[in-house]
């Protein structure tokens, strides 16, 4: 069966002079699914979703909803349901009047326009507070407020640009929960912009990174997360240890590279086309892999290991975050998220101990 | 230890230097009343104004014996009753009003698409362009600016010339009412504009993004959105233009050349050529007044706008 995606885009492309807003970006929607674009500020992921909002228009390329070009539709014919960055909600109007704004502008049915109202109001549970000017409500409620307002006209498509990124961390939680409950409820297609990388894998469905204006890996938050296809989404998603080195020998997926004059096994995550013996190569260890212990018996399964010093120790409660400087490799910085759920033992600053990891989980990297 | 003094930066070293003699000359300052101390100057210059108008408010009730040129000793309301019965002053009072009001209508319907362009404009050239267009008339003054118009508009003037050239007989543009608006409404302009460009900066271009994106048309957001958000920065300048059109002098008095005199021009020839003090001080107190009622019904109808500085609107 040919099911044509809810949203798509073929090539688009948006450039600002020489900059490169957008460039050559590509990818498929399906309906009802949660999409999430991940990027650092700067990587083009807000201009992308005004390119499909349509205030702007790309110098390339097309983007087609429900199958059909939007390049000659204007913002307000399509049927596009946005929350913006502050919100952009109306201060003179009532939360209700609001919500009802795009009912009226899209001239739905009089009649209808408060049942509406009520019922979407009720869906992000305001019911009773319809009556409240913006500024009476507080900064949660205004979030639901801009949230009924986008879908109350039920719109094909939801675009999210950073709604959340001004709040503080225990609201911004649970409004990504609210957001995702909302979505599932209503199976609305949507496209959430953020470069909150833990937002992006609680409430997507699907994930896009990008950095530069480029698509940089187009997959599900597990495999975003499992398999980075480079060294910027191993860096951006995750707390990551990133190393330079260069290629030694390459058997199947196993592969040997050096860093420093030490010679460690890893596993190739580029395509190996013509590789040689020499090209630069960067490997990425997640930190949560990296393995701590304070002598060789104590050794478990790591493949590679190192003496460190510790040079720092955050505890952030649920796990502690550590420094090491290793020697081996030219006094290298290693960070390493430890969770001790047995005998909740800590290491001291200044501690020589040794970190080690598989070699299954160290990622190699052919850079270009 | 010494700190090295002079590594510091110019304007903090100086601003050391201002603390230390502020210092020397008072040495227990920055308590609770200093504040207000510091408020003592401009209540004085108010407090000032204030006298003079109980001096006005005095003379205005005294009426000038025009056989002994002196001003009677007792008060009585026989000045008002005059400013209100003689038909000269009541046409000059309602003459006012009606310029003063058209004047502020024009004035807001012109200044806000130049406001709304110079703010949202993303040419730094055309905003420069539009801002130094405004201020140039700031650094020529009122009375200058009024003899250019006698000289672009008179009998002789560059527009009767080139309507001469198409065989246009002169035209009288001077002397008449619609000239002395036209003066005050680019004298006022800019007040308008630098008055609105707040209140239309402060509107997010988000939120016009939002009325669009909610299936909004350009004439809907304007209407929906836009004109009530701006509403209190139009409310400031129209005020601000109220006040001063109504109180005008020179525009009047050179582009209306004594035939359309305002309040102000009346209050003048009764202090400077008839040398009734008594009956222009009773006009300038009723200046004062039909200008403080006209405020008044705006505040009620729709609010102090930003001039409430802040306080709960209505």
């Amino acid at each position: 069966m040919n099911r044509i995606p809810a949203v798509s885009a073929s090539n688009v492309c948006l450039q600002f002079g020489d900059v490169h807003a957008v460039k050559n970006v590509c990818f498929e929607l399906e309906e009802g699914r949660f999409l999430t674009v991940l990027g650092p500020s700067g990587s083009g992921k807000t201009t992308l979703l005004r390119l499909i909002a349509g205030f702007q228009q790309p110098n390339k390329g097309e983007i087609f909803i429900k199958g059909q070009t939007v390049r000659e539709v204007a913002p307000n014919k399509r049927s596009i349901g946005m929350v913006f960055q502050r919100l952009a909600l109306f201060p003179h109007m009532t939360a209700a009047e609001n919500v009802a704004f795009p009912l009226k502008m899209r001239r739905f049915d009089v009649r209808m326009i408060p049942d509406r109202v009520k019922k979407y109001l009720h869906l992000v549970r305001l019911e009773g507070l319809g009556g409240r000017r913006i500024n009476e409500l507080s900064g949660g409620q205004q979030q639901r407020v801009a949230i009924a307002r986008a879908l109350v006209f039920e719109p094909d498509l939801l675009l999210l640009d950073e709604p959340l990124a001004a709040l503080d961390r225990k609201l911004r939680e649970e409004m990504q929960l609210e957001f995702r409950r909302i979505q599932k409820e209503l199976g609305v297609t949507t496209i959430n912009v953020t470069h909150d990388q833990r937002e992006a894998l609680v409430v997507s469905d699907q994930i896009i990174v990008m950095d530069h204006g480029e698509i940089q890996q187009d997959a599900t938050p597990l495999e975003i997360y499992r398999s980075p296809s480079n060294p910027f989404v191993a860096n951006f998603v995750g707390v990551t240890n990133l190393f330079h080195g260069m290629l030694e020998s390459l058997e199947g997926q196993k592969v040997a590279i050096r860093i420093s004059q030490q010679r460690l096994i890893g596993t190739l995550k580029s395509e190996k086309l013509t590789l040689n013996q020499g090209v630069s190569v960067k490997a990425a260890v997640r930190a949560e892999q990296v393995r701590l212990f304070r002598g060789q018996s104590e050794n478990r399964d790591c493949e590679v290991y190192f003496e460190g010093r510790v040079t720092d120790v955050i505890f952030e409660g649920e796990r502690i975050l550590y420094e090491l400087s290793v020697a081996a490799l030219s006094d290298a910085l290693i960070r390493i998220i430890h969770h001790d759920q047995q005998d909740f033992s800590t290491f001291e600053l200044g501690e020589v101990v040794f970190v080690g990891w598989k070699s299954r989980d160290m990622h190699v990297f052919v850079v270009d | 230890m010494r700190r090295n003094l002079s590594s510091y930066p110019l304007m903090w070293r100086l601003m050391d230097m201002l603390e230390a003699i502020f210092k020397k000359i008072w040495p227990k300052g920055g308590g609770f009343w200093s504040p207000y101390l510091m408020l003592s100057p401009a209540i004085l210059l108010v407090g000032l104004l204030v006298l003079g108008l109980g001096y006005i408010g005095d003379a205005s009730l005294r009426t000038l014996d025009t056989s002994t040129f002196l001003f009677s000793e007792e008060w009585s309301l026989t000045n008002y009753e005059r400013a209100l019965i003689e038909p000269f002053i009541r046409s000059v009072i309602w003459r006012s009003i009606l310029g003063a009001t058209i004047v502020t209508m024009i004035t807001l319907l012109l200044a806000f698409p130049y406001t709304y362009v110079m703010v949202r404009t993303r040419s730094a050239f055309l905003r420069k362009f539009l801002l130094i267009t405004l201020f140039l008339p700031f650094f020529i003054g009122q009375v200058v600016r009024a003899y250019g118009w006698l000289i672009i508009l008179g009998k002789q003037g560059i527009v009767n010339d080139i309507l001469g050239l198409v065989g246009i007989e002169p035209l009288r543009m001077l002397f008449n009412y619609p000239s002395v608006l036209f003066g005050l409404i680019q004298y006022m302009f800019p007040f308008a504009v630098l008055m609105l460009a707040p209140a239309l900066t402060a509107i997010p271009e988000e939120i016009e993004a939002a009325a669009e994106s909610l299936g909004a048309s350009w004439v809907e957001t304007m209407l929906h959105v836009i004109f009530p958000m701006a509403k209190s920065g139009m409310i400031g300048a129209g005020l601000v233009v109220l006040t001063l059109s109504l109180t005008d002098f020179a525009m009047p008095a050179i582009l209306g050349g004594g035939t359309q005199d305002f309040v102000a021009n009346a209050i003048y020839d009764q202090f400077f050529r008839t040398s009734d003090q008594g009956f222009g001080s009773s006009l300038a107190v009723l200046l004062i007044v039909i200008g403080s009622f006209l405020v008044w019904v705006v505040f009620v109808l729709v609010g102090a706008g930003t001039l409430a500085m802040g306080a709960k609107d209505k």
